[in-house]
């Protein structure tokens, strides 16, 4: 405690009470030999209602006896819409901490349905493009086909052509042959058309 | 021995259904035998059981435990999941393609070939390229399962020699792999 001059209490006590008031407590004098200790009566005196005394330098030698309150979120009354709460931070709370087992049969078949849909769809797709892939192939094989009996075609009517041209060319020779010699080459030219038409046959 | 997660689930039922399709409902359901058959994983490794074995298991610590019921395949490190050939009896009943090999292809299979044309003696129609397949011998026996290299449109035009399928497992394995393939 900080020490006091016995006059200013006194002095002070002396202004706080009431003038008129008849109080039973005794008046803390130094002089008077109560066999009180100088301690008790002070507290004594400030236990007297209305008589809190607190002297400016007590205030000032206890700084931590007052601290600023200081006021928790709740406490303050903000709006919960303005209250800013980060996206990764936020948990539910009562939720169960650490790995998610899955072990009934009904969340078994949800997880199932989930895998099956996915993969019933790449299928579908693997399939379905593969059909037409067959059928582009299809159609270009069919292409492919058309084009080489045209071309078949094309080189039979050539062939057949000139097959024709040297047949017409082969009488026109036997023709001037024959009227070339009359006599008896007439043998030679007879072999030699027939060895023609065995190379043609 | 713990249940599987949300996560870990969805991995395992992508790489079943590549070979089962819908077959996996009569995984989780099992409505045939009566009791219900659940995954469990002990340490990177999932296994298939009965739920009454499960439950036993739980009296055996975690570091005590070696293995339970069928072990289907195991979580890599990088979070995917690779089948064994110790799954293949879970998987080959509700298989959704398949390829039927003569027995002239069925040793080099289990040699660790893959399936030739000449080697196929029947295969399901409609089957996509690079498909999962269970391969089968002529009297049905599960032999491995692969994945398909051509459509079945596609493999009608491929010559002999040429690979119908892509081999993943086969039950030559379990000779040819014996000193690691139960290792934990």
């Amino acid at each position: 405690m900080a020490p006091t001059k016995p006059t200013k209490a006194s002095n002070k006590t002396r202004t706080k009470s009431k003038p008129g008031s008849n109080s039973k407590k005794p008046k803390p004098s130094s002089s008077a030999p109560t066999g009180i200790s100088k301690r008790k009566q002070k507290s004594l005196s400030l236990a007297k209602p209305g008589g809190a005394q607190k002297t400016k330098s007590s205030l000032h030698n206890n700084p931590n006896k007052r601290k600023k309150r200081t006021y928790k979120e709740s406490e303050l009354d903000i709006p919960t819409l303005n209250s800013i709460i980060p996206a990764g931070i936020a948990k539910p709370k009562g939720e169960k901490k650490g790995k998610k087992f899955v072990d009934d049969v009904e969340s078994m078949s949800a997880i199932m349905a989930m895998v099956n849909a996915e993969k019933e769809g790449h299928i579908e797709g693997k399939l379905v493009r593969a059909r037409q892939l067959e059928e582009v192939r299809e159609a270009k094989r069919r292409e492919a086909e058309k084009r080489e009996g045209e071309r078949r075609d094309k080189f039979e009517g050539v062939k057949e052509g000139l097959r024709k041209k040297r047949g017409r060319k082969g009488k026109m020779v036997d023709g001037e042959v024959g009227k070339e010699n009359d006599g008896g080459e007439k043998e030679k030219s007879g072999k030699k058309k027939e060895r023609k038409r065995v190379s043609f046959g | 021995m713990r249940p599987l997660t949300e996560a870990e689930t969805k991995t395992l039922f992508e790489k079943i259904a590549i070979y089962c399709g819908r077959g996996i409902s009569h995984l989780i359901t099992d409505a045939n035998e009566g009791e219900r058959h659940v995954f469990r994983v002990q340490k990177d490794r999932v296994y298939y059981m009965r739920e009454s074995l499960a439950n036993l298991a739980t009296s055996v610590a975690r570091d005590n435990l070696l293995s339970l019921g069928t072990c289907l395949g195991k979580f890599t490190k990088t979070g995917k999941f690779r089948l064994h050939i110790t799954a293949l009896p879970v998987i080959a009943p509700h298989a959704r393609y398949k390829v039927w090999v003569k027995p002239n292809g069925e040793m080099p299979f289990l040699y660790g070939g893959n399936v030739l044309k000449a080697h196929v003696g029947r295969w399901s129609e409609d089957c996509p390229e690079h498909q999962g397949v269970i391969v089968l011998s002529m009297i049905d026996t599960p032999l491995g399962f692969g994945v398909s290299a051509r459509s079945t449109a596609d493999a009608r035009r491929l010559d002999p020699t040429g690979i119908v399928t892509f081999r993943q497992a086969d039950i030559g394995e379990y000779l040819r792999e014996e000193d690691t393939l139960f290792t934990t």
